[in-house]
């Protein structure tokens, strides 16, 4: 597995994006605006399904006007995601909060089916009603307790993986020993 | 404003967050992630609607009414988080060239919001029989989409001052 990861960091993409100063950071922004319009959205139908906002309207018109740009928000974490795994594979690779945020993208996944194995199949029964069935509501806030982890997960990758180096000629950072006047 | 934040720095409740910061700034920011990501849902859809894609079947006070209160609530809760965001590290946010880029942005979004919504409930009719029929408030829509997506990116770029070079008052000290 190491040394795939290996592989992976010194393809010339995962180069090309560690050398530039601007990438990983538009990678980042970029990635946020992917997660928000998934979580934003998928607010938006776990709170019909809660029976807490858009209670009005069909559940079947409002699951059109959302899922695909859930589903478009998605694919723009995924792709930016992957392409900043790549920039440091072996370290994101084993860092703990990493697994935890696949781990719940998958539950996320798991939850999805779940929905339509179960309360989707008897949607006509309920589709313009503000009762939802039992299992649509515990779909819904299992789904909103994994959204709200994947998020504080991914920031936490942030704060206990090592980035990168960069190689660059003049320091990014300021330099505290200057700037306090220690001695060198 | 270096002197402002380096005074900042050491109140009361900017040392506790500093000395609480393993785990009180990931907090704060993941909260203020998800307040972004409901404020994008909301803006995003009443756009969509503007722009005559989704929601057709609900007029657009009614697709506003929906969505209005949540987009205020969650503007309110990111001006706390980032308050108190401020408070925990106010050097690496008051000392940049990205945050106050962010906040002019912020300003701006917030005064169409706030218009917008009372606009919408005075001349509702208007709205739904004229003015969602002109192309320059379709175009109004989708830039303040635009500025809010600015805003993401302006907000993470906080982390990354020098990307601006000169402009950066963490790069020119």
């Amino acid at each position: 597995m190491d040394s795939s990861l290996n592989w992976l960091q010194n393809t010339s993409v995962a180069i090309h994006i560690r050398d530039s100063l601007l990438l990983f950071p538009l990678l980042e922004s970029t990635h946020v605006i992917g997660l928000a319009i998934v979580v934003g959205t998928v607010v938006i139908i776990d709170l019909r399904l809660l029976g807490l906002a858009t209670t009005h309207r069909a559940f079947s018109r409002l699951g059109a006007d959302t899922l695909p740009w859930t589903l478009g928000g998605f694919a723009v974490a995924a792709v930016t995601g992957a392409l900043m795994f790549t920039t440091n594979a072996t370290v994101y690779f084993h860092n703990t909060w990493f697994r935890a945020k696949v781990l719940m993208l998958a539950l996320a996944a798991l939850n999805a089916i779940v929905f339509e194995l179960t309360a989707r199949r008897t949607l006509g029964d309920w589709d313009l009603r503000r009762s939802t069935p039992p299992m649509a509501r515990t779909v819904a806030a299992i789904s909103l307790v994994i959204w709200v982890g994947v998020i504080v997960a991914g920031r936490m990758i942030g704060f206990t993986a090592t980035r990168a180096s960069v190689n660059q000629t003049t320091p990014q950072e300021p330099n505290f020993e200057d700037l306090l006047g220690l001695p060198k | 404003m270096r002197d402002f934040a380096l005074w900042l720095a050491t109140t009361s409740p900017s040392v506790f967050i500093q000395e609480h910061n393993t785990w009180a700034i990931p907090a704060i920011q993941s909260v203020h992630i998800v307040g972004i990501a409901m404020v994008t849902g909301s803006v995003l859809m009443i756009t969509l609607r503007i722009l005559g894609l989704t929601w057709t079947d609900q007029t657009l006070r009614q697709t506003t009414n929906r969505f209005g209160p949540w987009l205020n609530g969650s503007l309110w809760l990111l001006l706390v988080t980032g308050v108190l965001m401020v408070i925990g590290e106010p050097v690496r946010e008051l000392v940049t060239f990205s945050f106050w880029a962010k906040m002019t942005l912020v300003g701006i979004g917030t005064i169409v919001a706030v218009i917008f919504q009372r606009s919408l409930r005075r001349h509702e009719r208007h709205w739904d029989e004229q003015f969602l029929h002109r192309g320059a408030i379709k175009l109004m829509a989708v830039g303040t989409l635009l500025v809010w997506m600015a805003i993401i990116f302006l907000g993470r770029l906080i982390a990354y001052d020098h990307v601006w070079g000169s402009w950066s008052p963490a790069v020119n000290q």
